[in-house]
């Protein structure tokens, strides 16, 4: 009660309440009025500000999976794909669709891209469906409101794997973090939440680490549609 | 200079080497995988087959060789090389190599990869050699296989010899350049040494039952 009038005093200068006489005796009666009004407009903010959002608005906007960036990108033009961003960090995810792992862990990575892309990072998604799945992987895309430029994987396994992570035993999903010069920095295999991913691709961005079992949010105010 | 540089380099190819591990942190991070002369772990633990029986690794040991293929029934990437693998398999088994095909998947993270579709699959794939539940995942641990399908051959000695995929094209049998197994199983099985001993391919992540904490 005392911090909702302190909040009320200087917010009705200028207003109507600023005829009001700065006297004891009547704002001692209004007190308890003005507290009830300012109540109650918090309670209503409150509640419009509840519940946030889970997951970001372009996730209901329609994409039309025909219409998508999704091209082919065979081992040995990964490496120009990943420095063509001219991005801080790059991550690339390796995924299919029908992979239950991955499908788990995508829209983490949607929101990592949306929320870290001013600072620097860019995602780089490469589907390793097969050609017949290829229509799936695209549907799935455009549910999770991927409005970028996507891969699918050609060519020799061997060549492919090699060419973003010697460490990596081919496994999906596969996460790996390039720095700015396109040096691998981290890599991992198996889902990861979206608190790990934060905490893998924050150093090549030079951003501070988090304290364990957080999330930053003022990424989560970035967040964008 | 040239001391100055060189050391340089040497320390950046370590810190590449540090920071481009598979590093703990990871919501699963890769094990180690059995290294090449090692001798298959856990080789005298019973596993349910889907024909009803009970078998070993030890207990398929073939006169000239073992392979273990870890797979599952579920994965694209597994039914894709499925008939390929049952019909090495099947070749294999009649010149002295023991095959065993292990499951060692969670079915409760993916139904079909349960025993009654095992069975089904054996049955239908016309699987002459045992189909075996790693019923708490720790054979495919101990072996460090992380994917379906992945192989490992023993020689004669029961020593590893390959290690990896089963060739070079899963969507495409008619388009395989390198029978990598296929290579490795007839080496062995002619008492040669393999031709590559290590490959990689894409495959699915094995979804591993927790592990259980030693008590």
């Amino acid at each position: 009660m005392q911090r909702v009038r302190k909040e009320s005093g200087p917010r009705v200068r200028g207003d109507l309440r600023a005829s009001y006489p700065p006297r004891m005796t009547r704002p001692l009666i209004l007190a308890p009025r003005v507290a009830l009004i300012a109540l109650i407009a918090f309670g209503i903010a409150a509640c419009a500000r509840q519940p946030e959002p889970q997951a970001p608005a372009i996730a209901a906007r329609t994409l039309d999976p025909a219409r998508l960036a999704f091209t082919a990108v065979p081992p040995d033009s990964l490496a120009a794909v990943i420095a063509s961003g001219g991005a801080q960090g790059t991550l690339v995810n390796v995924w299919a669709s029908w992979c239950e792992p991955c499908r788990e862990e995508f829209p983490g990575i949607i929101r990592l891209s949306r929320a870290y892309r001013d600072r620097g990072l860019r995602v780089v998604l490469i589907s390793a469906d097969f050609t017949e799945d290829l229509p799936n992987a695209r549907k799935f895309l455009a549910e999770q409101g991927v409005d970028w430029p996507t891969y699918y994987k050609t060519g020799d396994d061997q060549a492919f794997i090699a060419a973003l992570s010697s460490n990596w035993s081919g496994s999906l999903p596969g996460s790996f973090v390039f720095d700015a010069h396109g040096v691998l920095r981290d890599s991992w295999e198996g889902k990861a939440s979206y608190a790990a991913f934060e905490r893998r691709v924050r150093p090549v961005l030079s951003l501070p680490e988090l304290p364990a079992g957080s999330t930053d949010s003022t990424t989560h105010g970035k967040d964008r549609s | 200079m040239k001391p100055i540089l060189l050391s340089g380099a040497a320390l950046l190819a370590a810190s590449i080497i540090l920071v481009s591990g598979m590093p703990a942190g990871a919501e699963e991070s890769a094990p180690a995988a059995l290294a090449l002369g090692s001798k298959a772990p856990m080789a005298d633990v019973q596993m349910k087959t889907a024909a009803g029986s009970e078998v070993s690794i030890a207990g398929v040991k073939g006169a000239k060789g073992t392979l273990v293929v870890f797979t599952c029934n579920g994965c694209p990437w597994a039914k894709k090389w499925e008939a390929r693998i049952v019909k090495l398999g099947n070749e294999a088994s009649k010149k002295g190599i023991g095959v065993v095909a292990i499951n060692a998947n969670d079915p409760s993270v993916n139904a079909t990869d349960d025993y009654a579709n095992m069975v089904t699959r054996a049955k239908d794939r016309g699987m002459k050699f045992p189909y075996a539940m790693d019923a708490t995942s720790d054979i495919a641990r101990a072996f460090g296989a992380t994917r379906t399908p992945e192989a490992f051959l023993f020689d004669g000695k029961g020593l590893l010899v390959y290690h990896g995929t089963i060739d070079d094209n899963a969507d495409d049998a008619g388009a395989v350049k390198q029978p990598y197994l296929a290579n490795a199983v007839w080496a062995v099985a002619g008492g040669k040494a393999v031709p590559v001993a290590e490959t990689k391919s894409l495959g699915c992540g094995i979804k591993f039952r927790a592990a259980k904490t030693a008590s």
